[in-house]
């Protein structure tokens, strides 16, 4: 177990009993027989930072879709802040503005710079006219070289997005959620691409913002290792099912349903690819 | 090359001479007419410079209606080909944009001046209308299929951010395909100068007013100046687009990659 004395002793208040994303029996399909997701339940609690773990196609991805509300489950009921996830709906919008969400592709807009990608995410705090012309009020660019600095890309404002490394554009997708002033922040393996130690200085970054504004971070992840390290709670999917939940306090890990699985299996399963 | 290729090579030569037959297109005649070329040619060698003044002028007046049709065609196709791309809207709305930019393209630039000539009487101004019906036609068309080729990634990125229809439009369709768009209007104006030129015909207006002139009383070495002059200015425009293309869009569309490690 020497994995888990890697973990840094993270103080999640456990104040904070508010569940603020919660699935029951949650399906996706493609048709009448496949299923990308079955039979999904979860609940997270307000200032978790959750990981989900799964090989590629286990439909990890899906799972943030439907959080966001890109995509809508077949069967079953999501619930984000006691609302329904759906992406045109007018209320939902304002909830979606609180919610980060950053893709592994990133969507950066390479052709704008750094200091423009980041007040993208102010975007729905403007009016219509400001918007327009692209007039963005002296707070919001503050608050943007704030968050610039945040994630250590000072100086670098006025550099095309295309002209950055892959751990500085990571840091501009993390700015940019985080210029959301999100509540929930969504993660989909944005260090999976990454060396070792880039990858370490992102998830830092992410742990840190996540204790400091107190988000709800929802991070995907390929390496059940990285997982255990940064996150409280770890839900493995494979082929669309949830097989497997543990939570870290402290040093003990806690299990929440193994489906009959030891906890070395898991960490075995996985570890072929998490050596990379 | 295999047997089936050779039968196909076969038919299409084939059906080139048989259309030939059809259309009166003979080759024997076009080796007697040669002589003729040669008495144009030398005609043409006898260069009036007395007319490279009105040759320049015209030429002017002829770039800019060509400048003023770009721009304000380019104006009008802009927000025409965000209501024809597929993936910003439904089909009822891209569906009839689709169908009046067809409309539009059927029209060559020459009919369209005839109509405005018609509409607004003879000179420059039928002319420039023309040019800018092309232009919309032309531009909203290339203009829509780049919006649908651009990345799915950031549009999705942004849109779950909350953010209205316009400013995905603002903040992600316009950066995403400037470089594009900058490339159409460049092609455009190019084109646009050397339709401009022939729009004359018709009394539209421009340099090609006084080619059709000429060349109507036989004066070939007069026309040849103002055919020079656009001869000219088509090689300078290209060269200024070549030097435009290289420091703005070459650039953006094959970023700099730089690696992590």
């Amino acid at each position: 177990m020497e994995l888990l004395l890697m973990k840094k002793s993270s103080s999640i208040s456990t104040i904070f009993t508010k569940k603020i994303i919660q699935m029951n029996n949650v399906s996706t399909s493609y048709d009448s027989k496949n299923y990308a997701l079955k039979g999904i339940n979860l609940s997270i609690d307000k200032g978790t930072n959750y990981a989900i773990v799964g090989k590629s196609g286990s439909g990890k991805s899906t799972l943030l879709k439907l959080m966001n509300g890109m995509m809508s489950p077949s069967e079953g009921t999501i619930k984000i802040e006691y609302q329904t996830p759906k992406m045109n709906d007018k209320n939902f919008k304002v909830l979606m503005h609180k919610i980060g969400y950053i893709p592994q592709s990133l969507g950066l807009i390479k052709n704008i710079s750094v200091l423009e990608n980041v007040l993208i995410g102010a975007l729905p705090r403007l009016g219509k006219i400001q918007s327009m012309f692209k007039i963005f009020p002296e707070k919001e660019i503050q608050e943007a070289k704030n968050i610039l600095k945040l994630v250590g890309l000072s100086g670098k404002e006025e550099r095309k997005a295309y002209m950055l490394s892959g751990g500085e554009k990571r840091r501009v997708a993390i700015a940019r959620a985080l210029m959301q002033k999100p509540t929930i922040l969504l993660a989909d393996e944005i260090v999976s691409e990454l060396d070792q130690a880039t990858a370490r200085e992102i998830m830092e970054l992410i742990s840190d913002a996540q204790k400091r504004m107190n988000l709800t971070a929802i991070m995907v992840h390929h390496d059940i290792r990285l997982a255990l390290e940064y996150s409280n709670r770890v839900a493995v999917i494979q082929e669309g099912e949830k097989i497997l939940e543990i939570g870290i306090e402290g040093d003990k890990i806690m299990d929440f349903e193994t489906g009959g699985l030891t906890n070395q299996e898991i960490l075995e399963m996985y570890s072929d690819e998490s050596k990379k | 090359m295999n047997q089936k290729n050779n039968l196909i090579v076969g038919i299409i030569i084939g059906l080139v001479v048989v259309a030939s037959y059809n259309v009166d297109a003979n080759p024997i005649e076009f080796v007697e007419g040669l002589p003729n070329l040669a008495i144009v040619a030398e005609e043409m060698t006898q260069v009036d410079a007395e007319l490279f003044g009105t040759a320049f002028w015209s030429m002017f007046e002829t770039i800019q209606m060509a400048f003023i049709g770009t721009i304000v065609g380019v104006a009008i196709a802009l927000p025409l080909s965000m209501f024809a791309a597929r993936n910003l809207n439904s089909k009822f709305v891209y569906g009839p944009v689709r169908a009046i930019l067809a409309a539009i393209r059927t029209f060559p630039s020459i009919l369209w001046a005839i109509l405005f000539v018609i509409m607004v009487g003879l000179g420059p101004f039928a002319g420039v209308l023309a040019i800018i019906m092309y232009t919309v036609g032309f531009v909203a068309k290339l203009q829509y299929e780049s919006i649908e080729t651009i990345d799915a990634d950031p549009m999705d990125a942004v849109s779950s951010i909350g953010v209205s229809k316009w400013q995905l439009i603002r903040y992600v369709v316009i950066p995403e395909s400037a470089p594009h768009l900058l490339s159409q209007m460049l092609y455009m104006f190019d084109y646009n100068v050397r339709q401009t030129s022939i729009l004359g015909l018709v009394g539209a207006g421009g340099i090609g007013f006084y080619i059709i002139n000429y060349i109507k009383f036989f004066e070939y070495g007069k026309a040849a100046v103002f055919m020079l002059v656009v001869l000219i200015t088509v090689l300078i425009i290209d060269w200024i687009s070549v030097k435009i293309r290289d420091k703005y869009i070459i650039k953006s569309q094959h970023g700099m990659e730089v690696t992590t490690t």
